[in-house]
């Protein structure tokens, strides 16, 4: 094996991939703009939605309770705290409700003014549409009104009794956050980024390794190229860095698609859930660790990714095994996504792609610990050895070299 | 005579089927010896053990006194090879770009690749495509680019698997154009074929291989003198070996179609 045959094996790749609509698109072009967009729409939307359930929370009184001294109650105590929920006046409330003009329908007992007088507690209904969020919501925000005026009554009427309302609260409760100081608000932002870094690392080199085997098979270009001098070590390698390369493109193409998205719109990166970057540290050490690891999960994949793609006889073939690859890796990346880093075992630092995603999480979440993050690095290059030689053991068989 | 290539009980075996069985031959320096056999005879599986891409299950394969087991990176330096049917051209790559790559791939310094394009974009008549993406070819343009391609590192082998396979009448001319010019450059050829007329007007000795075995070899002239085989004779009146297809698989018994004699 000679580094200069990969080096030329490899230079010709880079020239040819770089032309290639296909790869371009699907590993660049493709990813730096959709997942911003869809990041933007999705989390501009989510963003919307949240808006326009707390505001303009639209309520009725019912037939039975809609009179003036019913109405004074709502507006002027019930609600007085709440200027989001609005008092609509309507004669037939539950079509209103039914035609989206309301969103809730508040109902007094008859009694309710004598009750109140004598202190006896007071039933309230409030009717809402299950299967409509925004009215779900309504008759949450109500209810929360109602406890609040409740709470108030019971001032009152303690106070009236000549006690301190304190005597209702014997135990105070405080809670002390005792997370470090870096590690704010970024629970989507943990989940979010690991997830996605280990996922495009080990597919983006997918349309690549696609091509560089199967596809040169296809095009009967292969078959030349190996009755030239080098060897097949030399023209696995110059292919495999290849692939290893356009997955580092494909997701520095995605990163940097996220960080114009994250400046359209902050809370794109977390598809619209308030997260920003404020407060996050990232120790120098623990990130050089992880892109190592990162790096070396890349180089596993591609040797996995070129070995299927020698065995596979055609392009599309080649298609059908990726295709089950990503839903391969899927998995371990999904496992760990919901994971928070103060949960993460050491037997995820030894997987692939979980133990990319445990890294990042463990840095974002600021709680390094060194020793998985070494353990990580170990059994990563392990596999990049193991995938290498399984790749390169395949590019020996003549089994496998001359399927057609 | 100077032998460039040597051949010497050479079999193939995928798995219990021999697709090569104990076939030995010599070619002399200059020479064009032609592989004659039906499809499947075993005459690509021989010429991909020449050129390295195949291991023999047993015999060995000397080209230019190196072995293709013991040195097959001095083994693929002395050659150059041309497949038929598709170029095998990087569409992507202009024509320069794809000789350049293969000559690198052989060695070649920067300069003289530089120098060999503009020989052999004069000599194949590529001036005006040289720079061009071979994907915006047509097919005979393709071809010349293929021809270039092959012997840019000057390679004093050269093999031809079944070089005129799905061209039309004057791609084929091109193609035994080129390698006469091959042998009158002194390079040492070996061919395939499964057209006797092909081999009869290229080559100065026939191999005839069947069913992995090489049955008859010598010059045109001696294989017509002493035709001493079934096989032969056959070949000679245009028809594929009828007692011997009765008894082969089915792709064999689709193939013949001559008349009873």
């Amino acid at each position: 094996m000679k580094l200069k045959h990969v080096m030329i094996v490899l230079k010709k790749e880079i020239k040819d991939l770089i032309r290639d609509k296909r790869t371009i698109i699907s590993s660049i072009v493709l990813p730096m703009i959709l997942i911003p967009v869809v990041n933007i729409v999705m989390g501009g939307g989510i963003q919307k939605f949240e808006k326009e359930i707390n505001e303009n929370v639209t309520v009725a009184l019912s037939q039975s309770s809609n009179t003036a001294e019913a109405r004074e109650l709502v507006r002027d105590r019930i609600l007085s705290k709440n200027p989001n929920i609005v008092l609509v006046d309507t004669d037939d409330p539950v079509k209103a409700l039914e035609n989206n003009e309301i969103r809730c329908i508040i109902e007094l007992e008859s009694s309710y003014a004598e009750k109140l007088k004598e202190g006896m507690p007071i039933h309230i209904t409030l009717q809402y549409d299950e299967s409509k969020t925004k009215s779900q919501a309504a008759a949450d925000i109500v209810a929360w009104a109602v406890e609040e005026f409740s709470e108030e009554i019971i001032k009152e009427r303690i106070t009236s009794l000549g006690l301190d309302p304190a005597i209702l609260q014997p135990v105070n409760i405080e809670r002390v956050n005792v997370a470090p100081n870096e590690k704010g608000n970024n629970m989507m932002l943990e989940m979010m980024l690991p997830f996605m870094i280990a996922m495009l690392v080990a597919i983006g080199g997918i349309p690549a390794a696609t091509d560089l085997v199967a596809g040169e098979k296809e095009r009967n270009t292969f078959e030349p190229l190996l009755t030239t001098m080098p060897d097949r070590g030399s023209l696995l390698l110059g292919k495999y860095f290849a692939v290893t390369l356009f997955s580092f493109v494909s997701l520095i193409a995605i990163l940097a698609g996220l960080f114009i998205g994250y400046m359209v719109n902050p809370n794109s990166l977390t598809i619209g859930v308030d997260a920003g970057l404020e407060g996050i540290t990232l120790d120098p050490l623990a990130l050089i660790l992880a892109l190592l690891i990162t790096v070396a999960l890349g180089m596993t994949f591609s040797g996995i990714q070129i070995a299927l793609s020698t065995i596979a006889k055609s392009y599309k073939e080649a298609q059908t095994y990726m295709s089950f690859l990503i839903l391969a890796t899927m998995m371990p990346g999904y496992a760990t996504m919901f994971i928070q880093a103060t949960d993460l075992s050491p037997v995820m630092f030894t997987l692939p792609v979980m133990n990319t995603v445990a890294a990042f999480k463990m840095i974002l979440g600021g709680r390094i610990d060194y020793f998985n993050l070494v353990l990580a690095l170990v059994t990563s290059i392990v596999f990049v050895a193991l995938t290498l030689a399984f790749a390169a053991s395949l590019f020996k068989k003549e089994k496998v070299m001359f399927r057609n | 005579m100077e032998r460039m290539i040597e051949v010497t009980g050479l079999v193939k075996k995928f798995g219990d089927f021999a697709a090569v069985d104990n076939v030995s031959f010599s070619v002399a320096k200059g020479e064009i010896f032609g592989l004659l056999g039906e499809n499947g005879a075993g005459k690509t599986t021989t010429l991909r053990m020449l050129a390295t891409m195949l291991r023999p299950t047993a015999g060995r394969a000397f080209l230019k006194g190196y072995d293709t087991q013991k040195e097959p990176e001095k083994v693929r330096a002395q050659i150059g090879i041309l497949f038929g049917g598709e170029t095998g051209l990087y569409d992507r790559l202009t024509v320069a770009e794809n000789i350049a790559y293969f000559g690198e791939l052989n060695g070649m310094s920067k300069a003289a690749i530089r120098e060999r394009i503009r020989q052999l974009a004069q000599a194949f008549g590529m001036e005006d495509f040289i720079n061009k993406r071979a994907s915006r070819l047509s097919k005979g343009m393709k071809q010349k680019a293929a021809f270039a391609r092959s012997i840019v590192h000057d390679p004093d082998i050269m093999l031809f698997d079944e070089p005129t396979s799905g061209l039309d009448v004057t791609a084929a001319r091109d193609v035994h154009e080129f390698i006469l010019r091959c042998k009158s450059e002194g390079k040492t050829i070996v061919f395939s074929s499964h057209s006797m007329s092909e081999v009869e007007k290229l080559c100065d000795r026939i191999g005839i291989i069947h069913r992995g075995k090489l049955v008859e070899c010598g010059t045109v002239d001696e294989l017509k003198k002493n035709t001493v085989t079934m096989i032969w004779k056959n070949y000679l009146s245009g028809w594929w070996v009828r007692n011997e297809a009765e008894t082969c698989d089915d792709s064999t018994e689709k193939r013949d179609k001559g008349p009873d004699t």
